[in-house]
């Protein structure tokens, strides 16, 4: 039996697999991946070989992409390493982060949303950061390793941009005039994604952290978070490309709206159940081993968890969210060695 | 308008987030002669208590707690210079902010709205705060509690290191210690020694009322 096995999976690239699994095609094994963007593995010590910042070199972005692979074993290539890659342009301050922390805003833009809306034009590829990732996806591009670009969501987008507290404020206060915001940072996002897809990505994987069910609650995120996503999974799907959105914390009282989107696969919390989840959901699943766990938790537990996310159905195995980048590489392989050891 | 009709109206008002109408109301208690500091604590204080019921039973979410917040404070804008000090109790002191390392605030601004709208005296470090700082918030203002949140569990540790250095000067017992956050569980926070852990910010504030004996 176990050459079989071991022939079957040889038959298959990272890409052709992953890919597969994203269109519901039976596979040998499910992937084990790290898409990037908020949710990435380029932590401190697989960085250490990197001498600029990967964060806005292009070399050292391409080097990290390939070192999280080669060092971690995930089976993918992601492009960026953080979030703050599309509010950069309209005018937040960003701290552009080094081995030991993520980029991240440190100061909001206090314009009003009118002026920032009339005062700020976004190109995807003429903008630092998102043009840096681009070209990163286009050095990327192969034929066996899955290259993803990651977006983040418009609403996280928009409360990296403005004061987070002040635009939820706005859902109730001036929900036309936020909607108008979410809008104008969509379509550059979209273009992004556009761009990226045109660089040879072959997924699209979004990530939009401040759209819970928990903080939103399920209206608010049916009526502002839901529409723009679908738009987006429509525009990518014209490409032939698949997505794969993460919703950060408890999702129970929205998985039933994510099923309108389109998308391709969900990936979750740790806190979600994934059992309930795949009850729900008629998309793909992707998660959801603890990130606490990878970061402290030990080898033997970490593989059971693993084991347990692989037993609940889980169609693609990754972490549950944004890691730490004090994470250890001996942990993350344990994980990635565990599935790709087979059930 | 009575009395009790008239803090009724505000309580409801304030849940319903018509911020207009609790100003006019508040106007019209003192035209009534209606203590400050009962509107305070029988009208704007129990209306936001309100607030957090509906939120901790998820009917209401951020958005709307923080509508009600500014609600209750443009009322208290109108009232509070005609406060009898005397008669108000000390207010529980508390010093917060986001561990050095992590950004993410939006949990401890929701933490600190709902303990300002409890009547609690706060001060907020804000976001990427030192741990050294904490402690001399603390010692400078005399706090009851100092509040500690991270998001990342690469800072989490920094809690840690906050309450050891109070216990190496001898000054731990002067003040609780409240921790919270993403990744911070009870068990973590037992292992640091810390007094209290919360999962939400409305949980904060009840649990922290009834360590100080307000409940």
């Amino acid at each position: 039996m176990v050459p079989t096995i071991m022939q079957k999976r040889s038959n298959l690239t990272e890409k052709e697999r992953l890919l597969k699994v994203l269109k519901g095609e039976a596979v040998d094994r499910p992937p084990v991946i790290c898409p990037g963007g908020m949710m990435n593995a380029s932590v401190t010590e697989v960085l250490k070989d990197i001498e600029e910042n990967h964060n806005i070199d292009l070399d050292a972005m391409t080097a990290a992409a390939k070192a999280v692979r080669e060092i971690t074993g995930f089976e993918n290539y992601g492009v960026p390493f953080d979030m703050t890659v599309e509010s950069e342009p309209l005018g937040a301050k960003i701290d552009l982060g080094d081995k030991f922390i993520e980029p991240r805003v440190t100061e909001y833009n206090n314009k009003s949303i009118e002026d920032i809306i009339q005062n700020y034009k976004v190109n995807p590829r003429d903008s630092h950061r998102m043009g840096i990732t681009i070209q990163a996806v286009e050095k990327l591009k192969n034929d066996e390793i899955p290259v993803i670009g990651n977006i983040t969501g418009h609403i996280s987008t928009a409360t990296s941009i403005i004061d987070p507290l002040y635009a939820l404020k706005m859902l109730r206060k001036d929900p036309d005039k936020i909607y108008r915001f979410f809008q104008f940072i969509h379509d550059y996002s979209k273009e992004y994604a556009v761009e990226m897809i045109r660089a040879g990505a072959d997924i699209i994987a979004i990530s939009d952290p401040t759209a819970t069910g928990e903080i939103l609650g399920a209206k608010n995120f049916e009526r502002f978070a839901i529409p723009f996503y679908k738009d987006m999974i429509a525009t990518i799907h014209q490409f032939h490309v698949p997505v794969i959105i993460h919703i950060c914390g408890n999702a129970n009282t929205i998985i039933d709206s994510l099923n309108d989107t389109g998308v391709d696969a969900v990936s979750f919390d740790s806190m979600v159940n994934m059992r309930f989840a795949k009850s729900k959901l008629t998309t793909r699943l992707m998660g959801n081993v603890n990130t606490q766990l990878l970061h402290t938790g030990e080898q033997g537990k970490i593989e059971s968890i693993t084991k347990n996310c692989m037993d609940s159905g889980v169609d693609i195995v990754s972490p549950a969210c944004g890691l730490s980048m004090a994470t250890s590489v001996k942990n993350l392989r344990a994980m990635t060695e565990f599935v790709k050891r087979g059930i | 308008m009575n009395k009790e009709t008239i803090l009724k109206e505000i309580r409801e008002s304030l849940v319903e987030m018509e911020e207009e109408k609790v100003v006019e109301l508040c106007e019209k208690t003192l035209e009534l002669n209606i203590p400050a500091y009962e509107t305070i604590t029988e009208g704007l204080i129990p209306g936001m208590d309100e607030v957090s019921r509906l939120y901790e039973e998820e009917e209401y979410f951020l958005p709307e707690v923080l509508v009600c917040s500014d609600v209750m404070n443009a009322g208290l804008d109108i009232v509070k210079p005609h406060l009898d000090k005397s008669s108000m109790q000390e207010p529980i002191k508390v010093v917060m902010g986001v561990v050095e390392g992590d950004t993410h605030d939006i949990g401890k601004n929701l933490v600190r709205i709902m303990m300002e709208a409890s009547g609690m005296e706060v001060h907020d470090l804000g976001r990427d705060v030192p741990l050294e700082r904490f402690i001399e918030k603390a010692e400078e203002v005399n706090a009851d509690l100092i509040g500690m949140s991270t998001l990342m569990t690469t800072t989490m540790d920094g809690m840690k290191t906050v309450i050891d250095r109070l216990s190496e000067r001898n000054i731990r017992n002067k003040y609780k210690i409240l921790v919270g956050g993403g990744p911070i569980s009870q068990n973590f926070a037992d292992r640091i020694g810390a007094d209290l852990y919360t999962k939400d910010a409305s949980e904060a504030v009840r649990r922290v009322k009834e360590i100080f004996g307000r409940a």
